[in-house]
């Protein structure tokens, strides 16, 4: 598979103002490939986000590197969308504006940004929303306009910091058939930090469990989809979830702080 | 529009009871305290007195040899000389306040923005910004007049001044409060600094500028007529000096019926207008 992103020794400290220091990242060595889809999987504290805010370039690193397709990563781009766990849709802007908003960053013209913004809000199922308001929506409705700003976008990578944490049991797995439908559609490559198991299980192709600032698992998935909720349940699936229950045993957390 | 006044009426029958008392209250005591030895200056002047001899008095003050007879040119005094002496002065006023609204808010917004991008900045502001919240606006008009004249120029500044520390103040505030997510979610869909402004910083800090378009109408108010009423020889708060040369208090309490009014319309038009600017607010 062709490498799309290359980190190297990645590191990042935090000096906090307690004096506490804290070893977010911990040389982190990685390659991903164009189209995977991948959850980063951890307790939370473990540098998943940490690292990818370093994607996004929202978080420079203390010392290693990070190429995506050989560039080095230097700061927000829109060659990187995100999607975060907060809500992020503006409330001063309508649902569509929402989703032109990149496209206007790069540029585009006013009638090909429309275009392009109501194909993906059709693609999300908010086509009879384009003119609402943020705050006339459900949070799970909003997530949708998130999700369909970033593909507008047409970034070649996706990265989601727990995107659905905030949401209910039933609109979660909405938005995961959904994500995962739309992933299969475009093969945009997926970054996608979680902490639910099972949400790993029904998503990615590939899983990496993180432990004190390192990744210290690095498991492809090949379960058969259609996966559902019942995924856990299966017979390879226990397999993977022992594995990576063991690796997240919490003496593990000692190694982090210095 | 009567279906308006009756609706507001239905809602707020305490308020209106209690308005209409003031008024009988007054009317009441206009025809119990003791008449002034000088003639037509009542003590407290009655409604009657108020909307005859008064208000047709303030023909007095239209001074253009046309559309209305000139009373110090010898015509006489007309109603049409009155609503036309009233407009003229309100108009005046009107400019002045809104002019320096404008350029207080411009000035007190820009000024936010780059204290808030540049740190130092910020640091070297804080002290006299302390300073100048604290400085006695009214005590200030003379040095004012003194050093831009006793002219519109004058006024517009003195006003901006008056208005522009407050939405500096409130501009920093409302930008140190962004949601630093949105700024995030802004640069990750590779948004340029100038249009994070344009599309984040300014629409979000909206809907405190309209509290301080509020807080900063009160004191425009007082800041134009005080102005007016110490130095420029115009607007609507120097005819309350013209009619202190005559003590004559009917006209005295016209003009601020008037002002009242104004400053009620002004409260009103701004709040239409905030409720259309910030209709996505939840």
């Amino acid at each position: 598979m062709e490498k799309l992103i290359e980190i190297h020794k990645a590191s990042c400290r935090f000096d906090h103002a307690s004096g506490r220091v804290v070893h977010a990242l911990n040389e982190i060595d990685l390659t991903i490939g164009r189209g995977e889809f991948v959850c980063l999987l951890g307790r939370s504290g473990h540098g998943k986000s940490t690292l990818l805010r370093s994607l996004a370039g929202l978080n420079p690193l203390t010392s290693g590197w990070i190429r995506v397709e050989g560039e080095l990563v230097a700061g927000p781009s829109s060659q990187r969308g995100m999607v975060f766990q907060e809500d992020t849709v503006f409330p001063w802007m309508t649902v569509r504006e929402n989703v032109e908003f990149g496209l206007k960053c790069q540029g585009l013209p006013a009638a090909e940004r429309t275009q392009i913004a109501r194909r993906w809000l059709a693609a999300v199922g908010l086509a009879a929303f384009e003119n609402s308001w943020p705050k006339e929506l459900s949070g799970g409705m909003r997530k949708r306009v998130a999700i369909a700003a970033a593909f507008a976008g047409g970034a070649p990578i996706l990265l989601m910091d727990e995107p659905f944490g905030a949401l209910d049991y039933v609109t979660r797995m909405d938005l995961q058939n959904l994500l995962l439908d739309l992933w299969q559609r475009t093969r945009t490559t997926i970054v996608f930090v979680t902490h639910d198991l099972e949400e790993a299980l029904v998503l990615a192709e590939r899983i990496l469990v993180f432990s004190a600032g390192r990744v210290v698992e690095d498991m492809t998935i090949d379960l058969a989809r259609p996966r559902n909720e019942e995924v856990r349940a299966r017979a390879e699936a226990v397999a993977i979830t022992r594995t990576i229950l063991r690796r997240l045993e919490p003496n593990n957390d000692v190694l982090r702080v210095a | 529009m009567m279906h308006a006044v009756r609706r507001m009426l239905a809602r707020n029958w305490i308020g209106a009871l209690s308005v209409l008392s003031l008024v009988a209250a007054w009317e009441i005591a206009a025809h119990l305290v003791p008449v002034s030895p000088l003639q037509g200056t009542p003590i407290v002047p009655s409604l009657e007195h108020m909307l005859g001899v008064s208000f047709i008095g303030m023909s007095d003050y239209w001074k253009f040899p046309f559309w209305a007879p000139v009373p110090e040119l010898g015509g006489a005094q007309t109603y049409r000389g009155a609503i036309l002496a009233m407009s003229y002065h309100s108009l005046i006023t009107l400019y002045r306040i809104s002019a320096g609204m404008l350029l207080g808010a411009s000035v007190g917004v820009t000024r936010a923005l780059l204290l808030a991008h540049f740190p130092l900045f910020r640091a070297l502001a804080a002290g006299p910004l302390h300073f100048l919240r604290m400085c006695p606006l009214l005590a200030m008009i003379p040095l004012f007049q003194f050093w831009f004249g006793a002219t519109d120029k004058s006024v517009i500044i003195f006003v901006a001044y008056g208005v522009g520390v407050v939405y500096l103040v409130t501009a920093l505030n409302a930008i140190a409060n962004l949601p630093h997510k949105y700024i995030e979610a802004a640069l990750c869909q590779g948004a340029s600094r100038l249009r994070i402004l344009r599309s984040i910083v300014i629409p979000a800090i909206l809907p405190e500028f309209f509290s301080a378009i509020y807080v900063t109408l009160g004191i425009a108010w007082s800041a134009v007529v005080a102005a007016e009423y110490i130095g420029v020889d115009s607007g609507i708060g120097r005819m309350v000096i013209w009619a202190d040369y005559f003590s004559d208090t009917g006209r005295m309490m016209i003009v601020t019926l008037f002002i009242l009014a104004y400053a009620m319309l002004t409260f009103a038009f701004v709040r239409i207008l905030q409720r259309y600017v910030l209709r996505w607010m939840p």
